[in-house]
C-alpha cells in the first residue's frame, strides 16, 4: 500500500472564497447568515450559510467557483488523472431555474469541460457522507498504485430541493447551529465547494491513513450509537491507530436535538479519554456532500499555527458528557474527522501530521 | 487490479412480467413506499443473492450501485412540488440515492460500507469497488428505471487469499461475463 498524502486543496464556502478569505471570515467570528424562504404551511425562513458575492445564473456561478476551488488545490496540475466529485445535488439548483436538465452523465461532463479535465470521472452521491466516500474510493485507488494523483471535488450549491427537504423533514433549526448545544434545535444548511489533491507522488503537510464508511439501514435519516461505534473502530483499525492515539476529532455535530445525542454516545463509548472535539457546524452550515471536503479542508487551515480557531459560543449541553475544544489544541499529529448523513450513512477518514 | 470470481449473477432487462411478486417472495412480503427505482434494485439484490446461495451479505462485504439515471423520477416529481409546497418527506428522501443504499443493507440484514455512484460505466463502478474489496467481497449492482427497467447485480469475491467459500466454492449456475459486464477484462474475473 502507498502512502497517500494531501498535497493541496482549495474551498470556498459561507467564510469567504479561498483560503486566504475563509481565514479572515473565521477570525471575524460573528457570520452572516443568508435567509432562505420556503413555501407552505412547513415552510418559512431559514437561515442559510450562502457563499457570498456572488448572484444571477447558476451554471456561471457554479463554472467559477469550480475553476477557483480547484485551481487552489493544484487540480490543473492533474488533469488526467481521476477526478471524483461528490454531491447531493449534483446541478439541481440549475434545474429548478430551467437551466439543467437532470442527467448525471450531463453534470459530469459538465463539471469536465469547466475544468478542461481529460482523466475519468467518477460522481460519488451518498448524501452527506458524498466527499468522505469520494475520497475513501480515491485513497483505495491511489494506496493500491493504480493511479498517483486524484482529486477530489466537493459541490453543494444552492437549491431549493435539499433545504425544502430538509424543512419537509422538520430537521431545520431556524435560528443558528448550536453543535452539542444545550439549547440546539437543528440544522443550518449551507452551500460550499471544496477540492482535496491527493497524491503518491511526494509527502506532504497531511498523510491521509484511511477510513471506514458504515450504512445502517435501521435509521435511514439518522445515526445510530451501533454505526457510529463500527464507524471509529474500523476508521482506527484501517489507519492502523488505537483509540489513545487521536488528538483531535472533528465531529459532526450539526446541532440535531436527537443525531448530536446519538454521536455523543457513540464517541464516549469508543474513547475512554476523550481526545478534543470540534465542530464547524456554526462556522460553515452543514453541506450536505460538500461537507466531508470542505470541513477537511477548513480544519487543516484552523490547524496551521497562526489561524483562528472556530470556537463554539454557545452553551453546550452537560448531560452529553461531551465539549467542544475553545482553543486549538497543541500537538495535533493525528486527527479522525466524521460525517454522519442521511441514508443511515456514518463515515469517517483519519489523517496524519508527516 | 485484483482478480474476481463471481459466485452470483442476476441480470433482469427488462423484468418479468410477475417480477414484483417475485420480489415479495425474496423481501418476505411487498416493499412498500419506495420508489420503482429502489424496487428493481431490490429485487436484483435479493435475486443475485440467492443465485450466490447467501441467505445474508457478510459484515465485511461492501455494497456498490451505479445508475445512469437513477433517482431522476423522483427529482423531477419534487422540483414540480416545489412551484407552491414542501415536498412530502418520503418524496425528498426518494430523490436521496443513499435511501436505496439503507433500503438494501436492511432488507439484507447488513450494516456495512455502501456507495451509490451516479452515471459513468458498470467498468468504472467496478474499478471502485474492487480497489477497497476486502475478504467478504462485494455485492455490484448497476440499476435503471427506463425502458422497462433493468436490474444487473454480481457477487464478487477476491479470487486469492483465504476467502473460503470464494476459492473452494465457486458457483457456476452463471453464464460468462457479458452483457452490461462485457468490459470488465478477460482474464481477470473467473465465473
Amino acid at each position: 500500500m502507498k502512502p497517500v498524502y494531501l498535497a493541496d486543496f482549495g474551498l470556498a464556502c459561507s467564510l469567504g472564497r479561498g483560503k486566504p478569505e475563509v481565514l479572515a471570515g473565521l477570525r471575524q467570528r460573528s457570520q452572516p447568515v443568508a435567509t432562505r424562504h420556503l413555501p407552505g404551511m412547513m415552510g418559512g425562513d431559514f437561515p442559510y450559510h450562502a457563499i457570498p458575492g456572488s448572484a444571477g445564473d447558476w451554471n456561471e456561478r457554479a463554472r467559477e467557483l469550480v475553476r477557483r476551488v480547484s485551481e487552489e488545490a493544484g487540480g490543473g496540475l492533474i488533469r488526467n488523472s481521476p477526478l471524483f466529485i461528490a454531491t447531493s445535488s449534483f446541478d439541481i439548483g440549475a434545474a429548478e431555474r430551467g437551466e439543467a436538465d437532470i442527467a448525471y452523465d450531463l453534470f459530469a461532463a459538465k463539471v469536465a469541460d469547466w475544468l478542461a479535465w481529460t482523466g475519468p470521472v467518477h460522481v460519488i452521491s451518498t448524501a452527506c457522507t458524498s466527499s468522505l466516500n469520494a475520497l475513501l474510493a480515491a485513497h483505495a485507488l491511489l494506496a493500491s498504485g493504480e493511479v498517483e494523483d486524484a482529486l477530489v471535488l466537493g459541490i453543494e450549491l444552492d437549491n431549493r430541493l435539499t433545504l425544502a427537504g430538509f424543512a419537509a423533514l422538520q430537521l431545520l433549526s431556524t435560528t443558528t447551529s448550536q453543535p452539542f448545544g444545550l439549547h440546539r434545535d437543528g440544522l443550518v444548511l449551507g452551500e460550499a465547494v471544496a477540492a482535496l489533491r491527493l497524491t503518491t507522488g511526494a509527502a506532504s503537510r497531511w498523510r491521509l491513513l484511511g477510513g471506514a464508511h458504515v450504512v445502517d439501514g435501521t435509521q435511514p435519516t439518522g445515526a445510530t450509537p451501533s454505526a457510529v461505534v463500527a464507524m471509529h473502530r474500523q476508521a482506527l483499525a484501517a489507519a492502523g491507530l488505537g483509540a489513545g492515539e487521536i488528538d483531535l476529532i472533528k465531529v459532526q455535530a450539526a446541532g440535531s436535538p436527537v443525531n448530536d445525542g446519538v454521536e455523543a454516545q457513540g464517541l464516549r463509548e469508543v474513547y475512554a479519554d476523550m481526545p478534543p472535539l470540534v465542530s464547524l457546524k456554526a462556522s460553515v452550515g452543514h453541506a450536505m456532500g460538500a461537507s466531508g471536503a470542505v470541513e477537511l479542508a477548513l480544519l487543516a487551515c484552523c490547524l496551521d499555527a497562526d489561524a483562528a480557531w472556530p470556537a463554539c459560543r454557545d452553551a453546550l449541553d452537560e448531560a452529553l458528557g461531551v465539549t467542544l475544544a475553545t482553543v486549538r489544541p497543541e500537538g495535533v499529529r493525528r486527527v479522525m474527522a466524521t460525517i454522519l448523513g442521511f441514508g443511515g450513512s456514518h463515515a469517517s477518514v483519519v489523517l496524519e501530521r508527516t | 487490479m485484483k482478480p474476481l470470481r463471481i459466485t452470483g449473477r442476476f441480470d433482469a432487462m427488462p423484468p418479468p412480467a410477475d417480477w414484483r411478486e417475485q420480489l415479495a417472495m425474496l423481501a418476505g412480503g411487498k416493499p412498500r413506499r419506495i420508489s420503482l427505482w429502489t424496487e428493481l434494485g431490490l429485487y436484483g439484490a435479493l435475486s443475485c443473492m440467492a443465485q450466490a446461495g447467501e441467505a445474508c451479505l457478510p459484515p465485511g462485504a461492501a455494497l456498490w450501485l451505479g445508475s445512469r439515471r437513477g433517482t431522476h423520477v423522483a427529482t423531477v416529481s419534487v422540483i414540480a412540488q416545489l412551484r407552491d409546497e414542501l415536498p412530502m418527506p418520503l418524496s425528498f428522501l426518494q430523490t436521496q440515492p443513499s435511501q436505496s443504499l439503507a433500503i438494501l443493507g436492511a432488507q439484507l440484514g447488513w450494516v456495512g460500507s455502501a456507495c451509490f455512484v451516479a452515471g459513468g460505466s458498470p467498468a468504472a463502478l467496478l474499478q471502485l469497488a474492487t480497489a477497497r474489496m476486502g475478504e467478504a467481497g462485494v455485492l455490484l449492482g448497476w440499476v435503471d428505471d427506463m425502458d422497462g427497467g433493468s436490474s444487473h447485480w454480481l457477487r464478487l469475491y477476491p479470487e486469492a487469499g483465504d476467502g473460503g467459500r470464494a476459492a473452494s466454492e465457486p458457483n457456476a449456475a452463471h453464464p460468462m461475463v457479458d452483457g452490461i459486464w462485457s468490459d470488465l477484462g478477460a482474464g481477470r474475473v473467473k465465473c
